[in-house]
């Protein structure tokens, strides 16, 4: 079939032309690398033109019967003076796309890391849990970056943290608008011990906690979900790269000036495969941000934690506060319960068998009697807490914060929420309101938050919880609610 | 007849994967970089042209020398995963990175079985898998102990399962003497010490990058798209994986320099022609993107490792007879047995100057290195003809 024999066509035309090109391209080969010159036989080389157009003529007729492709196209992947590759390369011509049809695979390469030297550092940004960051300047472009100082305890003696490798690793591999770009991995000078590693991340002005702790008001709802347009799709990228990032809130979230909002610190994430493994460590999010069944003890999970998250970061960008501010974990899932009710049977089944679902008292009307006289569902205790948010967004809200992971949309489908649909419209990014420049220049003020747990840290054990006098939505976090004054006008 | 019949029927199948193929290349000529982590599962950063020139004149090393390096402590890396009962994932993605530190880093810098624990160490750490440093400590301290049968003469042909063993009467096993490899805790500290200094020195030399794909999945994948008609697919896997985990071995490197889907096609290429299995008769290889040339490069490379693997094993051997620390025979190769076979061939470490002859390529002039290159590579595709055709 690929022609070994005679062609009955060896002669034509057609032939005599396409030799004389491969010769064109032989000679300008030699003339681009002279130092292979490697004196093949014309004979055999011409026998194999011949088979590999008798070849590309075979397959053209085959071809026709389906399909009339400009006859450059398919036959070209017959090509069999593979050498000749290079002239195509580099003269292009006609049959340069022939050897653009086997897909070529791009992996860069390996070498050293370069030295932090090759960076002038402009202001510290942050020192903190996560280990200290800095503005500075790249020497040679000018570019300004964020330095990320990877922590290293030299009293570990288990050597350099897999955290802080994850983390390189997977934003290494990760290209995206809405997640932070690494651009690579410097040390310090003295390498006969590497001690200080440097992430090279792109900078960007601010994260969205500060300045949510410093705007004076909320953002517009069309700023809301442009923001949360651009969280979901970073997010959908990396579920669909099976990452889960582990650590999502408001303070590891990026914004620059011209409104692009950026996912950053990997600390936390992994690559997670579907289905995801049996035993996760449970000790992941921060824990006001941390999903019902990591509190309850899930060493399996899945992506849904992250838009537990998504859902946590969504109703601080409406209110400026943390939504759920557990003081513990206990507190926090006490917190959980009063904004989306308590779990039942029917909304999650088979939340009782997680490990610290045992402890836990809940009332015993929930599950049975109160079918009749239905507790208001989770969406009409964040209307309540939620007075100017539409409808759309309501069921957002609530879908991402139901205590039952699968119900929680995924980020895929959370893009294609009507809620993004509706007036006002998503606002553009160029329209975004810029900030006092912050990151480093001025010292801010910090409030205290809680860090994301740290590994091999003890999982705490819940103990006896007593839930059963929240009784649903009539318990007291009932008072704390925000209420409208009588009537409040709805953004349309 | 029937054969005919389904083999063009295949031959048909494949024809639609191409054009849907093309089809795709056509309407992303340059994959959009959204696809780049999907295919960072698939391709991995390979050797430059520099760094394959730049090994040969590294170190005043000959190149036998080398290779003798590289064989040994790839060997000695597998051997050591399968004590801590590693997935052969993650020995072999070990055994690449290895060899990918050795492209930056000369040989010599460090003993070349604690840059082999390290490298096990980094990417069992990484891996679902880890092992704590006390385990490979244990376990290295027995390889490299005289009752450890790992390259030593009764063990002999390699232990490498690919190769139809075919046993000569074992001159004397090992003798099990516990005390040989008991773990002082001193010993422990200063191997564990080790450890981390080259763990992070590996990962300095590689940029942080510790991404290794393999050819194995993509293998299995692949035969599964494949039809062989005449043999069942678990004879050729079970054929095909053995030349995977071989060519982790090969002195070409063949992993720096080939991406995985060619490995894997040339993999799958060498096991049918074992088992004699029918293959199409079009070029199939392409559909999994991998040229004519380069296939037949691979198939070549992957081949000689049987022979040449035996051979660097009797050399080994006689290199440890010749500078025959005290009784012991056989055993890991190390630093000091390099320095004595160099002192034994005139040759001094650290000046360069080297004996020309067989190896001599690394002091030479750059004109002469570029020459022998030409030279090799001329001859190299002589044998890629010769085979190919």
């Amino acid at each position: 079939m690929t022609g070994k024999g005679k062609s009955r066509w060896a002669d034509s035309a057609e032939d005599a032309a396409l030799e004389a090109q491969l010769k064109k391209e032989k000679e300008e080969k030699k003339r681009l690398k002279a130092e292979k010159a490697r004196k093949a036989e014309a004979e055999k080389k011409k026998r194999e033109a011949e088979a590999a157009a008798a070849a590309q003529r075979q397959q053209q007729q085959q071809q026709q019967t389906g399909d009339d492709d400009d006859a450059n196209g398919p036959p070209a992947k017959r090509r069999r003076l593979s050498p000749d590759r290079d002239a195509a390369a580099a003269a292009p011509t006609a049959s340069s796309n022939d050897s653009s049809k086997l897909l070529r695979f791009e992996g860069g390469r390996f070498g050293k890391c370069r030295s932090v030297e090759n960076y002038d550092k402009l202001n510290d940004i942050e020192e903190g849990a996560y280990g200290w960051v800095a503005r500075a300047r790249e020497i040679e472009t000018g570019k300004v970056v964020a330095l990320k100082r990877l922590k290293i305890d030299p009293k570990d003696r288990s050597g350099l943290p897999v955290t802080g490798l994850r983390e390189i690793q997977i934003l290494k591999d990760c290209s995206h608008r809405n997640i932070v770009k690494l651009k690579e991995v410097v040390v310090g000078d003295d390498t006969s011990k590497i001690e200080n590693i440097f992430i090279v991340l792109e900078f960007l002005e601010h994260d969205l906690k500060s300045i949510l702790e410093d705007m004076p008001e909320p953002f517009l709802a069309s700023e809301v979900k442009t923001l949360l347009l651009q969280l979901c799709s970073g997010i959908a990228y990396l579920h669909s790269h099976y990452i889960l990032h582990r650590d999502l809130k408001t303070s590891n979230l990026l914004l620059n000036n011209r409104g692009q909002l950026k996912i950053a610190d990997f600390g936390m994430a992994r690559y997670v495969p579907d289905p995801p493994p049996p035993k996760l460590t449970q000790l992941v999010v921060t824990l006001w941000y941390r999903a019902p069944e990591l509190l309850l003890g899930a060493a399996r999970y899945g992506p849904e934690i992250d838009m537990w998250s998504v859902g946590c970061i969504f109703g601080e960008l409406l209110t400026r506060e943390p939504l759920l501010q557990g003081k513990n974990e206990v507190d926090e899932l006490t917190k959980i319960f009063e904004l989306c009710g308590l779990p039942t049977d029917e909304s999650w089944p088979g939340f009782r068998r997680l490990p610290n679902a045992r402890s836990l008292r809940l009332p015993s009307s929930s599950s049975s009697s109160s079918s009749s006289s239905k507790p208001p569902s989770t969406g009409g205790l964040i209307r309540a807490k939620f007075p100017l948010l539409t409808a759309a967004g309501v069921s957002l809200l609530a879908s991402l914060l139901s205590l039952n992971p699968s119900r929680r949309p995924t980020a895929s489908e959370m893009l294609e929420h009507e809620y993004f649909r509706q007036d006002p419209k998503p606002k553009q990014e160029a329209m975004f309101p810029t900030f006092p420049s912050k990151a480093g220049q001025e010292k801010r003020r910090r409030r205290e938050t809680p860090n994301a747990p740290q590994r091999g840290q003890k999982v705490q054990d819940l103990g006896q919880v007593d839930f059963s006098s929240l009784g649903g939505i009539f318990g007291s976090g009932r008072e704390r609610e925000e209420r409208g004054g009588g009537f409040s006008l709805r953004m349309v | 007849m029937q054969l005919a019949m389904s083999s063009s029927f295949i031959l048909r199948q494949l024809l639609n994967l191409l054009q849907k193929q093309t089809l795709y290349v056509q309407s992303n000529s340059r994959p959009s970089p959204a696809d780049k982590a999907i295919m960072s599962h698939m391709v991995n950063p390979l050797a430059t042209p520099e760094q394959l020139y730049q090994r040969r004149s590294f170190s005043a090393l000959p190149t036998e020398l080398q290779d003798a390096i590289f064989f040994s402590t790839q060997c000695l890396t597998q051997a050591a995963g399968l004590l801590l009962q590693l997935p052969q994932s993650v020995t072999a993605q070990a055994n690449v990175l290895l060899a990918r530190y050795w492209l930056v880093e000369p040989m010599m810098s460090h003993e070349f079985s604690d840059i082999s624990a390290a490298s096990v160490y980094l990417i069992a750490k990484l891996s679902p898998y880890p092992r704590s440093p006390r385990d490979l400590a244990l376990v290295y301290n027995y390889l490299l102990s005289p009752s450890s049968t790992f390259f030593h003469p009764s063990s002999a042909p390699t232990s490498d399962d690919s190769q139809p063993p075919q046993q000569p009467p074992p001159p004397s096993p090992p003798t099990n003497i516990p005390n040989d490899y008991y773990l002082p805790e001193h010993v422990y500290n200063s191997f564990h010490t080790r450890l981390l200094r080259c763990e992070s020195r590996i990962l300095y030399a590689l940029s942080f990058d510790t991404h290794v794909s393999l050819p194995h999945p993509l293998a299995i994948t692949y035969l599964q798209a494949l039809d062989f008609l005449n043999t069942s697919k678990s004879t050729i896997s079970k054929r095909t994986l053995p030349y995977l985990n071989t060519a982790l071995l090969s002195p070409q490197m063949l992993y720096l320099t080939s991406q995985p889907n060619a490995l894997a096609v040339a993999a799958i290429y060498n096991a049918a022609k074992d088992v004699g299995a029918k293959m199409p008769e079009c070029e199939w290889w392409e559909v999994f993107d991998v040229d004519r040339e380069e296939l037949g490069f691979l198939v070549v490379g992957m081949r000689s490792v049987d022979a040449w693997g035996r051979k660097m094993r009797e050399d080994v051997e006689r290199m440890k007879a010749g500078t025959g620390s005290g009784s012991k025979r056989g055993g890991m190769i190390t630093r000091r047995d390099i320095e004595g076979e160099l002192r034994r061939r005139g040759i001094s470490l650290g000046n360069g100057d080297d004996d020309g002859g067989i190896t001599g390529v690394g002091s030479e002039e750059p004109v002469d290195m570029e020459a022998e290159m030409a030279r090799r590579m001329d001859e190299k595709m002589a044998e890629i003809e010769g085979s190919a055709s």
